[in-house]
């Protein structure tokens, strides 16, 4: 409950210094400044996930139910992304109170909120797999915060290294472009973290 | 119902389970009994596809744990060692959640849930978050977690570690009454326990088994030997002289000398022999005062105590 407070009081802050402060109806600006946010607040979301269960020992009622460990997986990862979902439905708000002063471009706002729900989305499956390797939530905190600094940086050492970065992928929604490759890489990015949470799940209760 | 067939787990060089196999039918409530570290928990891991064995193969209720899990898993209700719960959940929160867990259709939910609580007398507590109850009461909700869903088989580890007595009696009382509709395997170290609970005793030690019997048969096991157990005053110190004479005595053993002049002794006769009545009359006469005088019956305990020593014995000489 926290995170959502936390995020919506940040929104605020960059609605007010990106949006109202250039008396710009371009509600999507402020999404620079919250993707900046959802780097450290992901990994919050997450770092409890499987780490918590495994240390409480919560895990034994989860693997010795009928549920598959693909379910549990993917009802975690979906129910993190639902937490995401709302807070971005929350800041429609925002957007509301533009409407007092003209009529923002509802189509680049839709494709931006598009993308800040794939940066989730791949940010969520990393934090997850993060989780999932430990049993200590300060680690799978630190593990993921960390990647995701790393990757927010390659750019920076090579060019090359550009479609790595997370974050800088999101950069190309907020001019309205509905981009397809970012989407893709977003997507395959997801599945493969998601698949490989489940294998590690799966191979752990072999090593247990 | 359960066909446990060869199984080992090793983790690395260490064997944790050593090529156990056992049977329990339907309608059974099985011990496990076994030292700490023994491999009880080990051994419920893997019944419940909690853990993947390194060999062997586990059948429950007809289907296969690692090739048929979700019809095998249905079937079990498990509560785990050190019963791990949601803290932040209330008690109904989490035997909802349970239930969901365990794949319980919609329309029945409700009414098995209440049906849960209402077996382990949760209802005074239903809506209280988890983590403000005792531990007595932890037990209970990780019980009723269990139960939910009608599964047939219960796996109980360690159900009472922890409470005070009336707890205990309470949980025991539990187990019994679900015996009569489940089968029940729990795991102690407390052997009365599992002597007032159980009609089949397996007893493990060091990842093996090494007996599994009814709780009766264990005992007459041990009961060979036909002791007694007497305190006498012997002033003049014959008694041993004494005992010598009367038939059938094989062994005469000092075990105690008190502080008030009297000593304990035990004393092992033929098999089939009650030489109580012939001790009472030869000791009178020689004026010997006896204090006490009874014959040892085996417990489940000295079962138990001899198996691991005889074993640990037999390890000992290969």
């Amino acid at each position: 409950m926290y995170l959502y407070g936390l995020f919506l009081a940040m929104c605020s802050v960059f609605f007010y210094l990106d949006v109202v402060e250039y008396g710009s109806l371009q509600f999507e600006n402020m999404f620079y400044s919250a993707s900046t946010i959802l780097t450290f607040i992901v990994p919050i979301l997450t770092m409890r996930m499987f780490a918590e269960e495994r240390k409480l020992g919560t895990e034994q009622l989860l693997y010795t139910s009928p549920t598959r460990t693909s379910s549990i997986v993917m009802g975690k990862f979906l129910a993190s992304l639902f937490v995401v979902l709302i807070t971005e439905i929350f800041t429609l708000l925002y957007l509301a109170i533009l409407y007092f002063f003209g009529t923002p471009h509802i189509q680049t706002i839709l494709v931006t909120l598009l993308g800040f729900l794939m940066l989730s989305m791949a940010y969520i499956s990393f934090g997850m797999f993060a989780s999932s390797i430990t049993e200590n939530q300060i680690i799978a905190g630190v593990i993921t915060i960390g990647f995701f600094i790393i990757t927010w940086f390659l750019p920076n050492f090579s060019p090359i290294l550009e479609p790595l970065s997370l974050i800088n992928m999101f950069d190309k929604f907020p001019s309205g472009l509905i981009a397809l490759e970012e989407i893709v890489t977003y997507i395959t990015f997801t599945i493969f973290f998601v698949l490989l949470t489940m294998i590690v799940l799966q191979r752990k209760k072999s090593m247990k | 119902m359960i066909e446990v067939k060869n199984v080992t787990k090793k983790y690395g060089n260490f064997i944790a389970v050593n090529n156990i196999s056992f049977n329990i039918e339907k309608g059974e409530i099985v011990g496990l009994l076994g030292p700490n570290g023994a491999g009880k928990s080990t051994t419920m891991n893997i019944i419940t596809g909690f853990i993947e064995q390194t060999e062997g193969e586990i059948v429950v209720g007809g289907y296969n744990i690692l090739k048929n899990p979700k019809k095998a898993k249905k079937q079990i209700g498990y509560m785990p060692e050190g019963v791990p719960l949601y803290n932040e959940l209330t008690v109904k929160e989490f035997i909802n959640y349970m239930a969901d867990l365990k794949q319980v259709a919609k329309k029945e939910k409700k009414e098995k849930i209440q049906k849960v609580i209402e077996q382990t007398h949760l209802q005074n507590v239903q809506n209280k978050l988890i983590k403000n109850l005792s531990r007595g009461y932890k037990q209970r909700v990780s019980m009723a977690g269990a139960l939910v869903g009608d599964p047939e088989i219960l796996i109980l580890d360690e159900p009472t570690v922890g409470l005070d007595p009336k707890q205990i009696t309470e949980i025991r009382n539990l187990i019994k009454e679900l015996g009569k509709t489940h089968t029940i395997i729990i795991s102690s170290h407390i052997l009365s326990e599992i002597s007032q609970i159980c009609n089949k005793v397996i007893i493990i030690n060091s990842g093996k088994i090494i007996a599994q019997d009814t709780p009766k048969k264990l005992e007459e096991k041990v009961k060979k030997q036909n002791q007694l157990s007497v305190t006498i005053e012997d002033k003049e110190t014959k008694v041993e002289e004494i005992t010598k004479q009367i038939q059938g005595i094989q062994e005469m053993k000092l075990v105690k000398d008190n502080e008030d002049g009297t000593k304990e002794y035990i004393i092992t006769a033929d098999e089939n022999q009650d030489i109580r009545k012939e001790i009472f009359e030869k000791y009178a006469k020689s004026g010997i005062t006896i204090f006490e005088l009874k014959k040892n019956e085996a417990t489940l305990e000295d079962a138990f105590i001899n198996l691991i020593g005889e074993k640990q014995e037999e390890e000992e000489k290969n």
